[in-house]
């Protein structure tokens, strides 16, 4: 059935991208803008596939102290479901409200 | 031990072809050699015999200020033939073969020093468009000429001297083993990390740098190069020599994306931080640690 497959199935990836940042981030700002349309025809990604590419900007308090590579983890641990299921490459930009004016 | 990482060697290429073969004595020598163009030796010879030797061919002066023009295209044609290069001298400096011998000459006074490009001699075969086995063989009987009279070749064409045709072509990528059929006696993981390791900057990048199949690639391929960075680079693609690098190295490094930059054995990061490292200029300190 269709509708057993509960909510998380009806969310669109970015929804889903979304949730699971802002909540573990406790982000003061978050984009998320879905770019799969620049990638059409890119080798890796399969026919009619979309939300693949995505660019991010994410501003969390805890990026405090952390490195960029860290950062970039901290993004990506948070979005292990969704590589592992089609989410082929994205685009971070990840800085502390305190970096905001730089 | 054996190591399996292996490097190709194909940048040499370019040195190849300045190799001056023995020059095919008879029409039938040459059938032997080229048996694919047997249909148009005949017409390949005429052409070859009717360019004048090279010390009989007129030599054309070459203005020193760059802002003046060449002398007209009926003495340096924007057509395929060969041409040698002398200074103030008269001394033979290079021998080139060009698909438009006129915008050659016109790169070379732009690139190289004026002290040596005073003037040029040109052969150009009579055909619009002459096969590449009568330009080739133009140039080897010149080549050889000038050796038979001199006992060396023009130092613009010894190896290793890139005045007139530039440094070789970018380095070759990296490969983790010499091929699937061959058996790993270590672990993927382990070959990653001696590589890492052993190369200072090393990029894994989808495709090979001279052609990356990923603009995010390309990017930090360009930015890398743009930097002047002596960097290795292993296409994570090639699924003959790099069998499963993908999968290892997203868990090797704990990073999900490709490209992926490694200095010191430390990920840098993907395309992002190397990006915004460059955008800040933090890329030159990174890389002279």
């Amino acid at each position: 059935m269709m509708g057993s497959r509960g909510t998380s199935a009806v969310l669109s990836r970015a929804a889903r991208m979304r949730q699971k940042l802002q909540s573990a981030l406790e982000a003061s700002a978050l984009d998320i803008e879905d770019v799969s349309y620049q990638h059409a025809g890119h080798a890796a990604v399969k026919d009619n596939a979309n939300e693949t590419h995505f660019n991010i900007k994410v501003i969390s308090p805890k990026f405090e102290g952390q490195s960029l590579v860290k950062r970039h983890r901290m993004v990506y641990d948070l979005l292990t479901d969704e590589l592992n299921s089609g989410l082929h490459a994205i685009s971070i930009v990840a800085k502390t409200p305190k970096e905001l004016g730089s | 031990m054996t190591f399996p990482m292996a490097t190709s060697t194909a940048s040499t290429a370019a040195a190849a072809s300045l190799r001056i073969l023995p020059a095919p004595a008879t029409p039938s020598s040459r059938t032997l050699r080229f048996p694919p163009i047997l249909r148009r030796a005949p017409r390949a010879l005429l052409s070859v015999s009717a360019l004048s030797k090279l010390s009989e061919a007129s030599p054309v002066p070459i203005p020193q200020e760059p802002t003046q023009t060449l002398p007209d295209e009926d003495s340096i044609p924007p057509r395929p033939g060969v041409y040698g290069v002398f200074d103030p001298a008269g001394d033979l400096q290079f021998l080139g073969i060009s698909r438009n011998v006129r915008a050659s000459v016109e790169g070379h006074r732009r690139k190289v020093p004026a002290d040596l490009c005073a003037s040029v001699k040109v052969a150009i075969p009579d055909e619009e468009t002459p096969d590449k086995s009568v330009l080739t063989n133009a140039w080897k009987s010149w080549m050889e000429e000038y050796i038979a009279a001199t006992g060396k070749a023009p130092p613009g064409n010894v190896a290793g001297n890139h005045t007139w045709i530039g440094p070789p072509q970018r380095p070759a990528d990296l490969r983790l083993t010499p091929g699937r059929h061959v058996q790993l006696t270590v672990p993927l993981e382990q070959l990653i990390d001696r590589l890492v390791k052993e190369n200072k900057v090393v990029a894994f990048i989808k495709g090979s740098r001279s052609a990356p199949q990923c603009g995010f690639s390309q990017r930090v391929v360009g930015i890398l190069e743009a930097h002047g960075v002596d960097f290795a680079s292993v296409d994570i693609l090639d699924e003959e020599h790099n069998h499963g690098l993908r999968e290892t190295l997203k868990t090797y490094s704990n990073w999900p994306t490709f490209p992926q930059v490694f200095v010191g054995g430390e990920l840098v990061g993907g395309c992002d931080i190397i990006s915004s490292m460059a955008e800040k200029g933090e890329l030159a300190a990174l890389f002279q640690k």
